[in-house]
């Protein structure tokens, strides 16, 4: 008896060279990576490889124990070279690893590096089925059958680059945008600063110190301002926004609306006669409310630019087309009340968001009667009230009757890690600027008792842990381990009983304060939010922009060309963000520095035969890639390749099946189903058996 | 002595001072997903910030700490948690409060599920249930409180009404075809 026999009436014994070389198909090697133990140790790759060896179009197919090793690529390499691979089939870990890895590797060998076909192993089958050995393996080869597959369907796609503009847009004036602003324009990059305040600063030159050093915050910012204004690279547009961005990296066309400030920036000279003649007092939002301003106002005296601005609500003017004192006392004719906002046009390489934080108002019922009593403020309250430059000259007083508090409490985490408000993440900084201010107070007013009601101590930065040592030492300031369950308010003296478990005594303690200060968190801004409309730009489930990798790309986006600094991207102290600024700007100037960029071929393709011009496409992109226009054969639509991510949204939608996605055609595609229900010589009765069987099953 | 146990262990838990140290042997690690199993929320997720028991009014009449209740859930301290008394009124004032949004007062009944599934019930719930069983009310009938119901002129109470003894019958059979009445062990008391 023959083997042949064995095998039955119609088989024949198959060698890899005969069952594979005769194909019309390209020849197609398999490489599969052990990943050390991460996909060995699960998955049975000699089993894998075996069938890999069986299936149609296969030349070779090899083991390797890091594919992604310079022994791996070699192997790789020389596979191309001696069996005349021309399909790359690696099955290893998420092409978001190593797919760039592998693509360079056979582009080495001579081969188009878009004919490399990624089989996740790792993510999608090892590291999830690690506790059903014999089933991961069978998935292992059900995943390779399919990449083989689509392997033989693919076609060599080419790269395109595009140039790049010199220049860069940074949303937003506060540390962040700043120290971004400032390192770009060092660079020789011409750099547009937009900031929709009348003056740069932002957040951080609201603060009195910072900590755990405690520098004076605008002492050490307005330095960095100051440069900035008189930088030749720099153009900063202050109280303006930004309205429409179009466009894609290297080229993005951005509109930006220069709100009239009603005061000519040219003529100003900032003596701040203007303000003395103005008749309008109003609360000062720099301030938080606590100090005055008139209708004509700079936020702060080191604002920069020191120009002034109408505040067009409250002017005098504009409410009954009289008064006009400031206009009288401006020798310099810098006011014009007929001054209409501009839009500026820019044409820039790269953006850089530092949209920044606004603070939890704590504004909700049961939140410790904020609203209610005078003497609850918040800690972005207490900084300009202990700023030397602030409403109070930097003495603390309490709200309800301007005396000196002489006990004052802190409540942390209000804000932050609660789920009850959907806020589940840690604003990292409430908890040191509560012991720097802690320490403040002590300063100021040696005898105050001051407690800090706290859940944990996050303590984590340079120099915090010594800080915490130090306000408990030195300053003798009480930590209670316990969230305070509720206020009361002393309706003669306005001081305020705090009732809470302290958890360490298991006990429940009831103690009075003059002052409390809720430390409260940090959350997206409200501008931040309407930039992130205007640049499409993803959010994380905390609600601040979302970074390309936690890890590895923690300051770009999901979009070239547009990076992220400071707390748009997550609450951050100074250092932080200031260290991300840098790494933006340096990241903006990697593009801006390489003159060309390269945009991958993986988009969209419309067939304008097949196109009717009916738009869907272009509602339903993320990114804006598809125009329609019109054309002398009718309404058509087309792909602006270079906003195109590939996604496939478009081309799935398309009633006229116009739109392909290259590297994802229906063709293939439709190669990696049919071999996924039915494996080698599938016909279409086999498939829709299997179909039937999975639907029973 | 005896002062200091109570201010650290809050003197309801005497065994947990008998015991001094708790080992390996005295948890359970898989409390916590029995409680999730009994309908309460996963305890784990207690931050133990303590807003609970500040909120709580039981907590602040007698030696009854939430917080510390669902630290020994999330321990599993099984047996000392068993031993809780039964005073959660489930005002839901702490889950009101609660920043990880867990329900501690769903947590309490789920404890109570899981005391009567081990045997550790409270005479007064057997009382009670008895009270059921006979009369079709948990409060044994009183000439006291018919007297008073008479001056608020809320009327007879249902037991004396010749026609609840149907509803009674119902009762009966309800936990006797539910188990109730063998899973608290009066089943002599209930009528076939």
């Amino acid at each position: 008896m023959n083997s042949s026999e064995l095998l039955g009436g119609n088989e024949v014994k198959r060698t890899p060279t005969e069952a594979n070389g005769n194909s019309s198909g390209p020849r197609i090697g398999v490489f599969i990576c052990h990943c050390g133990s991460n996909i060995a140790g699960t998955v049975d790759t000699s089993k894998v490889r075996e069938a890999a060896e069986k299936l149609p179009g296969v030349v070779a197919a090899k083991e390797n124990k890091y594919t992604c090793s310079d022994l791996g690529q070699d192997e790789i390499i020389a596979a191309i070279k001696e069996n005349k691979v021309e399909r790359v089939v690696v099955a290893a870990c998420s092409p978001r690893m190593h797919e760039p890895t592998f693509r360079s590797c056979i582009q080495e060998a001579g081969l188009n590096p878009y004919l490399l076909q990624m089989v996740n192993l790792r993510e999608q089958c090892s590291w999830v089925h690690s506790r059903e050995k014999d089933k991961a393996t069978e998935k292992a080869i059900d995943l390779v059958r399919m990449g083989v597959a689509k392997a033989a369907k693919l076609v060599p796609l080419e790269a395109r680059e595009v140039p790049v503009e010199q220049s860069s847009l940074v949303i937003g004036g506060g540390v962040a945008g700043i120290q971004a602003a400032l390192d770009l324009a060092q660079m020789g990059f011409k750099v547009y600063l937009v900031e929709s305040e009348p003056s740069i600063g932002g957040r951080m030159a609201q603060l009195d110190k910072t900590f755990p050093t405690g520098d004076c915050a605008i002492c050490i910012l307005a330095p960095k301002m100051v440069e900035l204004a008189r930088h030749p690279n720099i153009t900063l547009l202050s109280y303006s926004e930004v309205e429409e961005v179009t466009g894609f990296i290297g080229s993005y066309e951005v509109k930006v609306r220069r709100k009239a400030r009603y005061v000519v920036e040219k003529k100003c000279v900032g003596c701040g006669v203007c303000a003395d003649s103005c008749p309008v007092k109003v609360d000062n939002e720099f301030d938080m409310g606590f100090g005055k301003r008139k209708a004509i106002y700079v936020p702060f005296p080191q604002a920069v630019p020191l120009k002034y601005t109408i505040d067009k609500d409250n002017c005098i003017h504009f409410k009954t087309g009289k008064c006009k004192a400031c206009v009288k006392a401006c020798a310099n004719e810098a006011i014009d009340h007929e001054m209409e906002d501009e839009i500026v046009e820019l044409k820039v390489g790269t953006i850089i968001c530092a949209t920044g934080f606004d603070t939890y108002v704590p504004m909700k019922r049961g939140v410790y009667k904020y609203w209610e009593y005078q003497n609850v403020i918040t800690g972005l309250e207490l900084e300009r009230l202990l700023n030397a430059s602030g409403p109070t000259g930097g003495h603390l007083i309490r709200p309800s009757d301007e005396k000196t508090p002489k006990r004052v409490a802190f409540i942390q985490c209000v804000g932050s890690r609660n789920k009850k408000i959907g806020v589940n993440y840690c604003s990292r900084v409430c908890c040191m600027y509560s012991m720097k201010n802690a320490q403040i107070i002590k300063e100021h007013e040696p005898d105050t008792e001051i407690a800090v009601y706290y859940n944990d101590i996050r303590a984590f930065g340079k120099g915090f842990e010594e800080l915490y040592h130090r306000v408990r030492e030195e300053y003798g300031i009480e930590f209670i381990r316990g969230r305070p369950a509720k206020l009361s308010e002393d309706p003669e003296t306005n001081s305020i009983t705090i009732r809470a478990e302290e958890t360490l005594l298991n006990k429940i303690t009831e103690r009075q304060f003059d002052l409390i200060v809720l430390a409260t968190g940090l959350q997206p801004s409200e501008g931040g939010k309407r930039i992130g409309k205007i640049l499409s730009l993803s959010l994380s489930p905390d609600g601040f922009f979302m970074e390309a990798h936690p890890k590895l790309r923690p300051v770009d986006t999901a979009i070239d060309g547009i990076y992220l600094a400071g707390c748009a991207q997550g609450p951050k102290d100074i250092p932080d963000s200031v260290a991300q600024a840098k790494a933006a700007a340096a990241s903006a100037a990697s593009i801006m520095a390489g003159k060309n960029v390269k945009i991958e071929p993986l988009t969209a393709l419309i067939d304008e035969s097949l196109c009717v011009g009916c738009g869907l496409c272009e509602e339903m992109c993320p990114y804006g890639a598809p125009e329609v226009f019109e054309s002398d054969k009718g309404t058509k639509a087309k792909i602006v390749e270079a906003l195109c991510h590939g996604c496939g949204t478009c081309a799935a939608a398309c009633p006229q099946k116009a739109i392909t996605a290259n590297q994802f055609t229906d063709e293939q595609i439709a190669s990696e189903i049919v071999s996924a229900l039915g494996g080698i010589g599938v016909t279409a009765e086999k498939a829709k058996k299997a179909a039937k069987k999975a639907e029973e099953a | 002595m005896r002062e200091a146990e109570k201010t650290f262990i809050s003197g309801l838990r005497e065994k947990l001072v008998e015991d001094k140290i708790i080992d390996e042997s005295q948890l359970d690690p898989d409390f916590a997903k029995e409680i999730v199993k009994y309908g309460g929320k996963d305890v784990m997720t207690c931050l133990q910030c303590g807003n609970c028991t500040g909120v709580c009014p039981i907590s602040l009449k007698i030696d009854y700490k939430t917080r510390s209740i669902i630290k020994f859930c999330q321990f599993g301290l099984k047996k000392f948690t068993l031993e809780t008394r039964w005073v959660c009124a489930t005002c839901y004032r702490c889950y009101e409060h609660c920043p990880a949004d867990i329900n501690p007062a769903e947590v309490m009944i789920a404890l109570r599920h899981i005391a009567i599934r081990e045997g550790v019930i409270p005479p007064f719930i057997k009382m009670a249930a008895t009270n059921l069983v006979k009369y079709g009310q948990s409060v044994k009938p009183d000439p006291e409180i018919e007297r008073v119901r008479k001056e608020l002129e809320l009327g007879d109470v249902p037991s004396r009404d010749q026609e609840y003894a149907k509803v009674v019958r119902e009762i009966n059979l309800l936990v006797r075809s539910t188990g109730y009445d063998r899973l608290i062990g009066i089943e002599s008391e209930v009528k076939s």
